[in-house]
């Protein structure tokens, strides 16, 4: 078995891999989003809820997390899928860092735009829709690029709840080859590939949406 | 009747207030300069007459409406009254033209293509037509005011605000903002504007209003504000903003 075969078998598993990835930061940015909406209520109530959810999910281990989300609540009677574990662990633990990076993207966008908005007529949810969101989503895709490196490393903790990403076809290929240094070469080779595909459709995104004259072109 | 009628108007932040009963009118087709040292209150006045700072207590009637009792649709009010601010605040992530029809589109709820004409009309009336595709940080500061001017005028507002249009311009701008509010004050078009600029004061009012500490000191046509008041505190007001040279 030559080195390239290696790498087509992992490949195989690569394909769980993105969808796991995807699937996470998807929910991450939902989560994100919501919590980065809900921040902008100055209720002492939904202030605390937003410093607790920080603290726990920033500080609670993605592995630990998923544990407790597979293994732990079937002791109360609530069954989750793997795939739907690691999606919710991952997607909630993300959220918790998407929604500072969107907290910090929406004080930047300039007060007086806002005033200006609500001087015209509009409404709170078209301020937030076409003068706030757009913005917010320009400045934060240098974070949200951080957020799915970090979200796609975590993803081979997938494995330990069964589900066949590259990580697991790694360890069976090596338990059945004893090829260890050449497989784990593999996995690394694979993570950079989609790692560098990711980025550039990222950077094709922000690119796209720049502000001309605002940012370096 | 008065487009605006302000009665006894207050504003306090916390204990301190900054507008001490403000009596003033603006009739249809007019155009009138408020001016006073900084911190007089101004700006505080213009807000509260769109009701983007709430007064704390008196009158302002607006279209015959009394817009500061409870219940009124303040973004109705807000929709008839042109806003253009000291820093542009153009939407930066938009062109020029989407700007413009920004507001067409989704508070006037007009059709796309519509906007576009508006915008394109307005556009071309203050020189800023072959710019529509560029966006705000592309543009000068006086190009980022007249886009601004045309975003507020595009809403065919009652009355346009002009909060302090020239201050943050250098004179050559300066003097390329004063002439078009100039040819919207010969369209008589109704304006109210806070500025320290004696220049465009003089060039786009019937009347300026002079504020000190709260309340209205005087009002009447720029000359003779400018050069004939007895009052010690206008004096040295126009003594400091009148470019003598």
């Amino acid at each position: 078995m030559t080195f390239w075969d290696i790498l087509i078998i992992l490949a195989r598993g690569a394909g769980y891999t993105i969808l796991v990835t995807v699937a996470s930061v998807s929910a991450g940015l939902a989560m994100g989003l919501f919590l980065a909406v809900l921040s902008t209520i100055r209720w002492k109530a939904v202030s605390f809820f937003l410093a607790a959810y920080n603290y726990v999910f920033r500080s609670v281990p993605a592995l630990v997390l998923l544990f407790l989300v597979f293994f732990g609540l079937p002791g109360l009677g609530i069954r989750i899928s793997p795939f739907v574990s690691i999606v919710l662990s991952l997607g909630l633990i993300s959220g918790a860092y998407l929604a500072e990076i969107f907290r910090g993207a929406m004080a930047a966008v300039d007060q007086d735009e806002i005033v200006a908005a609500e001087a015209s007529g509009m409404n709170s949810m078209q301020i937030f829709l076409y003068i706030m969101f757009p913005q917010m989503f320009r400045m934060s895709i240098p974070g949200m690029i951080n957020e799915f490196t970090s979200v796609l490393k975590y993803t081979p903790f997938a494995y330990t709840v069964g589900i066949p990403e590259i990580m697991k076809e790694a360890m069976s290929l090596a338990v059945m080859t004893l090829r260890g240094l050449e497989i784990y070469l593999a996995v690394g080779i694979i993570y950079f590939i989609i790692y560098r595909l990711f980025v550039m459709l990222f950077m094709t995104f922000e690119k796209k949406f720049r502000i001309p004259g605002l940012a370096p072109e | 009747m008065a487009l605006i009628e302000v009665r006894n108007l207050v504003k306090k932040f916390d204990d301190k207030a900054v507008l001490k009963g403000i009596n003033i009118d603006l009739h249809q087709g007019n155009s009138k300069v408020l001016m006073g040292t900084s911190g007089c209150g101004k700006s505080t006045l213009l807000r509260c007459l769109n009701l983007l700072i709430q007064p704390t207590s008196g009158q302002i009637i607006f279209k015959g409406e009394d817009i500061t009792r409870p219940g009124v649709d303040v973004r109705k009010v807000r929709e008839d009254i042109g806003f253009v601010f000291q820093h542009f605040a153009l939407y930066r992530h938009l062109t020029v033209e989407e700007n413009v029809t920004l507001g067409l589109r989704k508070i006037k709820k007009m059709k796309s293509k519509e906007a576009v004409e508006k915008a394109s009309h307005e556009l071309n009336r203050v020189g800023m037509f072959e710019h529509r595709n560029k966006y705000p940080a592309q543009l000068s500061g006086g190009q980022k005011q007249r886009a601004a001017i045309v975003r507020a005028l595009a809403m065919d507002p009652a009355v346009l605000f002009l909060d302090e249009p020239t201050s943050a311009l250098d004179p050559q701008m300066s003097r390329e903002v004063v002439t078009v509010i100039n040819k919207l004050f010969l369209d008589n078009i109704t304006m109210f504007c806070v500025t320290h600029d004696a220049f465009l004061a003089k060039y786009i009012s019937d009347s300026i209003v002079f504020m000190d500490d709260g309340v209205i000191v005087a009002e009447d046509i720029a000359e003779r504000l400018f050069y004939e008041s007895v009052d010690p505190r206008i004096k040295q007001f126009f003594l400091s903003v009148i470019d003598h040279r």
